[in-house]
């Protein structure tokens, strides 16, 4: 830089004083006035303007839509204009957990990000987290408290409330799983104050039968700690512990990390599968075992034999020998190997789970892997005591009942009954803050508030307490649960004063007293913070006292067709079925959005002579014991033959305009068997072909990788620690002189980037497909929802997708399309590659998308003519278009993030709604980078690695995506991937890294590390398969 | 002083006859005015002792033109107004300016020669063509000579064309 | 040259005099229309509006009408823009080359050629205008110009651009070298004009042209010059048309062979439907004499020439994939054969390469019925070409994640209609207001080609 004549900006700067230069990188000097202090009208009325957002959401809430900025008499101090707030918060829904924090832009939650301080949820989310945000801004949830269907205020509905349970009789408050200690006082107060008023929970996946069984041989009725990061060996029998557990975001950080592979750490665990239905933990199955659930009993119990002859325990007597009985043996001499190990089973059945429960006690795993003082919380329902209320309710028994945020109707398999006993009901309240069929039949309904609007504690894990915080004003007339109890109860505290006293009294005491000076920093600590764990108590490690010879495993009769329910990853239970982001999100494996169906094995669809076409297929009618549904075929690769899957989460009736109509209700076909609710169904299963032609939007139809090396690089870990490099691929281009690497042939200097290089790092080990991360896309960068239609015609919008690969048992020609019928399964996240040879740069006519000097590939949306030549000339096809006008337009209003006012709520501030006729793409989150360097700059600093990352990154459980600065050389991604500095262009000097299409030379700045199994030399025939192409 | 002849027009019907005529009645130093016919008739300049048109050159000219400024443009444009990294290209990638080059170069020189043309020979939208009979574009052809441009007298001069085979002698009166 | 009289068929058949072809030519123009033609026209409106019903509602909602998808980004809207260019290319084609070769049977159809190819690429350009996301700004946001937001110029990289230049010149350039050669017949009306109206417009058109023997040897000149330069810029307008594939990466697109391969097929095209319309032309205005079957044949025989030149590209390129050792490359052409797309591909093959071999039995190509037919089944092969380079390779490229299939809605058959009816109604506007023969040209070989009236 040359030095050029210098101006001053004032006299400050020419003699340069201290607060100058104290002050001349910051962006509001404090010698200007603000307001309050002094006077200076204009900079008063520019924050004045600036800060109508805040008032904007409380508008929101009334009928029209506010034209008006109303600006504030007096800016709130903790609101900066364009500056984002994070409050640490908890996220429900149901009864499911996460420990989050929440992004607010001028006082709008925009979006919710993992928090990384607490050690239950593991810093990760799920798909239902990241898309709850705009749930809050769903203009169907309920506006104000009713009473027989009209809108009343919320003292005559006290009143009322108040009449029903001092009438004495007898009156049910059912819930979920509760674990608030602070709602579970109140409502120990509630009970405690009218002995006509009982307490039922349920779990719409219920856990009873293995709580009854952690009760019977350890005296504690509660799910113990399972950690899968130290674990060698991992048996899993139909339990989905990565797409469907309690706190999954945690599950899939250990599993993870104990696949993960470096340098030092030359070891990961080995994951055996036995289920039906192809499920997500099954996916990422070193072996995986295709059984019938009526199966179930006969491998366990002929694992624990195998164990315990080895162990000298007793063994159980009438065992039949499993099918496979050749993978059992291995797993079971994998499991003795092992130091560590799991064992673990769907199944919700005592009996079996007490099996579970005495293998793992003879592999020792209660000093290991599974800790019983660490109770996980999350599940507690009591199958026994709900199917007595709804007796009662039909008997009349019970006449009243209050539904805490929970709705039976719907998501239990008595919903039915549930009706009936309701019409008979004399009192019967709902709080659940959606439109749902529970509330629609109660008299009244007490709208809770959204957990963004709420005050509240959790204790997911016994010994580790959440809190949750409002990070906005409530926007209708609702009112938390906790109050409402406490209303009922007459108490005079609001619920934020009693979660406080509380804590005061319960919490403080245990907490480190030096470590504060009173209770109301605290307070604020564990605001902060979000999470606060008690000082452990020593875990012991208890001996389960179980008599295997007692057990009465239940007989299952082998039907010859066999249903399983199962929860997919998106819509999850249901209860956000009401949002179009968790509708229109691919399916982890079928790919499918907008519907359910029945997953049955391609061998099956072709007896039963199903028509399957390009996303078409018929439906057919699957019936048991009197209910019936039509239902379309999907044909599941690795679904075991002679059952069938249907997923629960679907065919709402009065959820609201989204869901609605949108699948079949699965919840009616979970059995009660023994007295649990069993999700397998063994016999009486009956399908017969209605034959209607149906078709399912899928964002990927094909099945294979096509046995393309340059694109899926994986091999197995013997392999791995011989060579760090197996299972690479590595194209050569034939040159006059002799054949080159890809990258020593250009026409080309190249060019540098001085400064920043943005990469992305994928561990394909790590990646167990969860999807979350196309969510969080999503809501970063205000990607539209286009609607199943759309979907049909492959215009979905997604940013990132995760390509899902089956094996296949041919090696050439067009059967290489076809997979196997229990293939083994690779998860491919794909995003922009941010090619720095971009091909689509090249072929734009305007110049639309150009390269960055920080390696970003830019799309400049406003000069895009929409040619689609550059989607055309994507080797990746990341890009997506904008077919028509997505955002104000009826025609999209499932769209809800873009078509009504409220919705708008949730648009991400730093990022254009694209409009009609322009490409787009994944940018690298290229406003969080820019934000992070303002930042930087504004404190004289170079950016720190991981004080910003992209919204994928940042939101995977399994931490598989690592975003950073290559030319950092301390960055993780640096460290990971051992770039090493070019003349021009870095190099990863990693043995696993490699590009994906890296013949085609485009040099993308997304890094993908191979895939390793962890399965023997000599492969099983499906490996074989896999094999001959890796 | 009216009813003056200007001109005497041999009337021709066949090409040869009229190359013909041509040849003998220059011989016989008769100034020929200009030769008018319905379709060009080959060799008819040399008889008529034209020089060979320069439009060639001229079309070049311009077609070095086009190539400069194509060339020009892009590079100011790519290279020097605002420089931007395209899919990891120079930011002058020589080979991708050929094309337009060449259209450009395609462009000027067409254009130009036309546009010359037009002018040189006094063609535009709005011109009045100086027509001494109507058949010319039909199928006769025409020998106009100017009565003022030659010393011979009339009688002689028509005695003449229709000797060397014109089918009519007329006059034109302006 | 002169011999060429001798030895060949006459070109004019049926004795005709200088004056005849005025006369047959001209009346033409002057009478009123002929009620086959009225019928045409009223046909080509008819289509013209169910078109332009489709393209309001295309601009209208957006290209979401079509049935292109994140895979398949293009489909029938560059097909039909290849389509349509490649039919332009005969015209400039036939005038041009065959005037630097001195092959003088192109006298009687250039004219009608050359105007044809006009109104081609004017239907070809509808398409990229129409494709792009937001027309109302692509159609000037594709040109250098400076404007108000500061330096924000084009992409000399992009083959799109290239495109833009090379059909705007050759546009412009055929639309040039057609008007020199209508000025002189355009004076012939404008002197046989009875009435006011006509002899002002033709006067007009026709610039004041005096047949002067000055200005017909300028006129001479500049034909030939502009020939010389028409003759790169034809070959040069197909090759670019060919880089928007030739330059890309997609398997099936990436091949150094299409710049030949897209002129040959491009002639190939052009000559099938120059016969089409020659052929209608030719009945309805009863001009056997001018267009003989000699003209006919010769023309039937460039086209088993190109046709075959096709061909051979059409096994090259399988050939060259399976040399190549390229896995994508090699997926992309056993995809094309045997993928769901086959039929598209052998539908191709048998209207490109295996019909015109038809051709070599002289009774066939001198046969008017069956020339007929068979330059429209050319025609429909070369659509089919252009569909299956187009969507067979997009639709599987490298990631079979992102694998899709492409189904036509009825607005891509609409805006295809839309061309078609422009097409038709522009030329027959030209059949009918100008004349469809050179007359100029033809009057000069009358003499020397022309058949001797018969003695009585």
């Amino acid at each position: 830089m040359k030095e050029t004549k210098k101006y001053w900006k004032g006299l400050e700067q020419l003699n340069n004083t201290e607060d100058f230069q104290k002050y001349s990188n910051k962006e509001f000097p404090e010698y200007l006035p603000t307001i309050g202090e002094g006077e200076e009208p204009s900079r008063r009325d520019f924050l004045k303007l600036m800060g109508f957002g805040v008032a904007a959401v409380s508008l929101a809430a009334c009928e029209t839509p506010i034209k008006k900025a109303i600006p504030y008499v007096k800016k709130p101090d903790t609101v900066d204009p364009t500056i984002p707030n994070y409050y640490a918060s908890s996220y429900i829904s149901g009864n499911d957990y996460c420990s989050v924090v929440v992004k607010t832009r001028e006082g709008r939650p925009i979006k919710i990000e993992g928090n990384k301080l607490s050690a239950v949820s593991g810093g990760g989310t799920t798909p239902q987290v990241e898309a709850s945000v705009l749930s809050l801004y769903d203009e169907n949830r309920l506006k104000y408290p009713q009473i027989g269907g009209k809108k009343t205020t919320w003292d005559d509905l006290d009143k009322e409330v108040s009449k029903a349970l001092a009438s004495g009789s007898k009156i049910t408050l059912v819930s979920y799983s509760i674990f608030s200690p602070s709602t579970k006082a109140a409502i120990d107060d509630l009970m405690a104050k009218y002995s006509n008023v009982d307490l039922v929970t349920y779990d719409p996946i219920s856990f009873s039968g293995t709580l009854d069984a952690y009760e019977v041989a350890f005296g504690k009725r509660a799910l113990p700690s399972i950690d899968f990061s130290t674990a060698e060996t991992i048996v899993s029998f139909g339990a989905d512990f990565l797409g469907a557990w309690p706190n999954r975001t945690l599950s899939n950080k250990q599993f993870a990390a104990s696949r993960k592979l470096g340098d030092i750490k030359k070891t990961m665990s080995r994951l055996y599968a036995f289920e039906s239905n192809l499920s997500l933990t099954g996916a990422n199955a070193d072996y995986r075992v295709l059984i019938k659930p009526s199966e179930e009993i006969a491998y366990l119990s002929s694992l624990y034999n195998e164990l315990a002859s080895k162990k000298g325990a007793p063994s159980i007597g009438g065992t039949t020998k499993p099918a496979n009985s050749e993978k059992l043996k291995k797993a079971a001499t994998d499991l003795l190997k092992s130091k560590s190990s799991v064992v673990v089973s769907g199944t919700n059945d005592k009996d079996v789970q007490l099996l579970v429960i005495a293998i793992n006690d003879l592999l020792g795993n209660y000093s290991t892997t599974i800790d019983t003082s660490k109770a996980v919380n999350l599940r507690s329902g009591n199958d026994a005591e709900f199917n007595a209320f709804v007796d009662g309710l039909n008997s009349g028994a019970v006449t009243g009942a209050i539904f805490m945020n929970c709705n039976p109707v719907y998501d239990h398999a008595r919903g039915m009954d549930i009706v009936s006993g309701l019409s008979k009901a004399s009192f019967s309240l709902s709080t659940s803050l959606f439109p749902d069929e529970t509330g629609s039949l109660t008299k009244m309904q007490a709208p809770e508030h959204h957990y963004l609007e709420s005050w509240n504690d959790f204790e997911p894990v016994t010994g580790a307490l959440s809190m949750s915080q409002p990070s906005i004003s409530k926007i209708f007339d609702t009112r938390q649960l906790g109050s409402s109890i406490l209303a009922w109860s007459d108490s005079e505290v609001d619920y934020y004063d009693f979660l406080r006293i509380n804590w005061e009294t319960k919490v403080f005491p245990t907490a480190n007293q030096s470590e504060y000076y009173n209770f109301d920093a605290f307070w604020d600590n564990c605001l902060h913070d979000g999470v606060y764990t008690l000082p452990s108590t020593e875990s012991t490690s208890v001996k389960p006292s179980i008599n295997v010879a007692s057990l009465n495993l239940p007989k299952s009769k082998a039907g010859d067709l066999e249903l399983v329910v199962y929860q997919n990853n998106t819509v999850a239970d249901g209860t956000m079925a009401n949002n179009p982001w968790l509708q229109e999100m691919p399916e982890p494996l079928t790919k499918a959005t907008w519907d359910n169906y029945l997953t049955v094995s391609p061998k099956q669809v072709e007896e039963w002579g199903i028509e399957i076409g390009d996303m078409s297929t018929q439906t057919v009618n699957l019936t048991i014991d009197g209910k019936s549904v039509e239902v379309p075929v999907m044909p599941q690769p690795g679904q075991a033959y002679g059952t069938i899957g249907l997923a629960i989460g679907y065919g709402r009736t009065s959820a609201g305009k989204v869901a609605d109509g949108v699948g079949v209700n699965a919840y009616q076909f979970i059995k009660n068997a023994n007295g649990y609710s069993s999700l397998a169904t063994t016999d009486g299963v009956k399908v017969e072909k209605v034959g209607n032609p149906y078709r399912i939007g899928q964002t990927q139809t094909t099945h294979t990788y096509m046995g393309r090396e340059t694109i899926i690089q994986e091999s197995i870990l013997s392999k791995y620690k011989k060579d760090p490099q197996a299972g690479r691929n590595f194209p050569r281009i034939a040159t006059s002189e002799g054949f080159k690497k890809p990258n020593a042939v250009s026409l080309w200097s190249g060019h540098e980037y001085p400064n920043h290089h943005w990469g992305l790092m994928v561990d394909l080990n790590s990646c167990t497909g969860c999807g979350t991360c196309t969510i969080a896309c999503q809501t970063e960068n205000n990607i539209p929802v286009v609607g199943k239609q759309e979907v049909l015609n492959r215009r979905e919008m997604h940013w990132i997708r995760i390509d899902r690969y089956y094996s296949t048992d041919a090696t050439e020609g067009n059967a290489m399309e076809i997979a196997s019928e229990n293939p083994e399964v690779t998860f491919q996240p794909m995003m922009c590659q941010q090619c720095n040879n971009a091909p689509c740069e090249t072929v734009c006519p305007v110049a639309a998308t150009t390269h960055s000097s920080e390696g970003l590939n830019q799309m400049t949306y406003n000069r895009c003519i929409g040619t689609r030549y550059c989607a055309n000339n994507c080797p990746y096809k990341v890009r997506r278009f904008n077919w028509f006008k997505y955002h104000d337009n009826k025609q999209f209003d499932k769209n809800s993030s873009m078509n009504n006012d409220l919705g708008k709520m949730v648009l991400n501030p730093d990022v254009t709604v694209r409009a009609r006729g322009v490409m787009e793409k994944c940018t690298f989150c290229v406003q969080r980078i820019q934000a992070g360097k303002l930042e930087a700059k504004r404190e004289n600093r170079r950016p720190v690695d991981g004080e910003f990352t992209s919204a994928c990154a940042s939101s995977c459980p399994s931490e598989a995506l690592v975003f950073g600065d290559m030319k950092n050389p301390n960055s993780q991604i640096s460290q990971r991937l051992k770039i090493k500095q070019g003349d021009k262009m870095v190099e990863a000097e990693e043995a696993r890294a490699y590009h994906v299409l890296e013949e085609l030379r485009v040099m993308p700045n997304v890094w993908y590390l191979t895939k390793i199994r962890n399965k023997d030399e000599n492969p099983t025939k499906e490996a074989e398969a896999a094999n001959a192409h890796a | 002083m009216s009813g003056k002849t200007d001109y005497i027009l041999g009337v021709f019907d066949d090409e040869d006859i009229l190359l013909s005529a041509i040849k003998s009645v220059r011989n016989d130093g008769l100034k020929i005015h200009e030769v008018y016919s319905p379709f060009p008739v080959h060799g008819i300049d040399d008889f008529l002792g034209y020089k060979r048109s320069r439009l060639s050159i001229v079309a070049f000219m311009f077609g070095l033109l086009g190539t400069t400024l194509a060339l020009a443009m892009q590079i100011g444009m790519m290279g020097v107004d605002w420089p931007m990294i395209i899919g990891g290209k120079d930011f002058i990638p020589f080979p991708s300016f050929i094309p337009v080059t060449f259209e450009l170069t395609v462009l000027f020189a067409s254009f130009g020669m036309v546009g010359t043309f037009f002018v040189i020979s006094n063609l535009k939208p709005w011109g009045k063509a100086k027509i001494f009979d109507k058949r010319i574009t039909d199928d006769k052809h025409i020998m106009a000579i100017d009565l003022s441009k030659n010393d011979m007298d009339y009688a002689s001069i028509s005695k003449l064309l229709s000797a060397n085979g014109a089918t009519e002698v007329n006059d034109k009166t302006l | 040259m002169t011999s060429e009289s001798v030895i060949r068929e006459p070109l004019v058949t049926g004795g005709k005099t200088v004056h005849d072809v005025t006369e047959d030519i001209s009346s033409r123009v002057e009478e009123k229309p002929a009620k086959l033609w009225l019928i045409a026209m009223a046909l080509s409106l008819g289509m013209l509006t169910v078109g332009v019903y489709c393209v309001a509602t295309l601009l209208w909602e957006g290209i979401g009408m079509w049935g292109l998808n994140k895979t398949v980004g293009w489909a029938w809207d560059i097909t039909n823009f290849v389509w349509w260019v490649g039919i332009g290319h005969a015209g400039t084609l036939i005038s041009a080359v065959l005037l630097l070769f001195r092959q003088r049977w192109r006298m009687s159809i250039n004219r009608a050629a050359e105007a044809m190819t006009i109104f081609a690429v004017i239907c070809a350009l509808q398409f990229p205008i129409l494709h792009m996301g937001r027309p109302w700004l692509g159609f000037y946001w594709a040109l250098p110009l400076p404007n108000t937001f500061g330096s924000l110029w084009v992409n000399f990289n992009s083959p799109l651009l290239w495109d833009v230049f090379a059909i705007s010149t050759y546009f412009s350039v055929s639309l040039v070298f057609w008007f020199i050669g209508l000025i002189p017949d355009f004076a012939t009306i404008r002197d046989r004009a009875t009435n006011k109206v006509s002899a002002t417009i033709y006067g007009i058109l026709s610039f004041g042209w005096d047949g002067a023997a000055r200005t017909w040897s300028r006129y001479e000149t500049v034909a030939l010059v502009l020939a010389g330069l028409a003759t790169p810029l034809v070959l040069s307008v197909h090759t670019i048309v060919s880089f928007d594939f030739a330059t890309s990466v997609i398997p099936g697109w990436h091949t150094t062979i299409f710049p030949p391969y897209f002129v040959a097929g491009a002639i190939f095209s052009g000559f099938a439907m120059v016969l089409t319309l020659l052929l209608i032309t030719r009945k309805v205005y009863k001009l056997e004499d001018y267009i003989t079957i000699q003209h006919i044949e010769l023309m039937n025989i460039v086209i088993i020439i190109t046709g075959s030149i096709v061909g051979v590209a059409y096994i090259t390129e399988l050939f060259i994939a399976w040399y190549s050792g390229v896995e994508a490359e090699q997926y992309a052409f056993l995809n094309r054969v045997s993928g769901p797309y086959w039929w598209a591909y052998a539908s191709m093959m048998t209207c490109n390469v295996l019909s015109p071999q038809l051709f070599w039995f002289r009774k066939i190509r001198t046969n008017l019925a069956a020339t007929f037919v068979l330059s429209i089944v050319v025609n429909i092969g070369m659509w089919f070409e252009r569909f299956v380079i187009i969507v067979t390779s997009l639709h599987r490229d490298f990631l079979p994640s992102s694998w899709a299939m492409f189904y036509p809605t009825r607005y891509d058959v609409g805006v295809y209609l839309f061309t078609f009816g422009l097409f038709f109604t522009t030329f027959f506007l030209f059949a009918k207001f100008f004349p469809v023969i050179n007359m100029a040209e033809v009057k000069s070989i009358i003499k020397s080609t022309g058949e001797k009236k018969v003695a009585e």
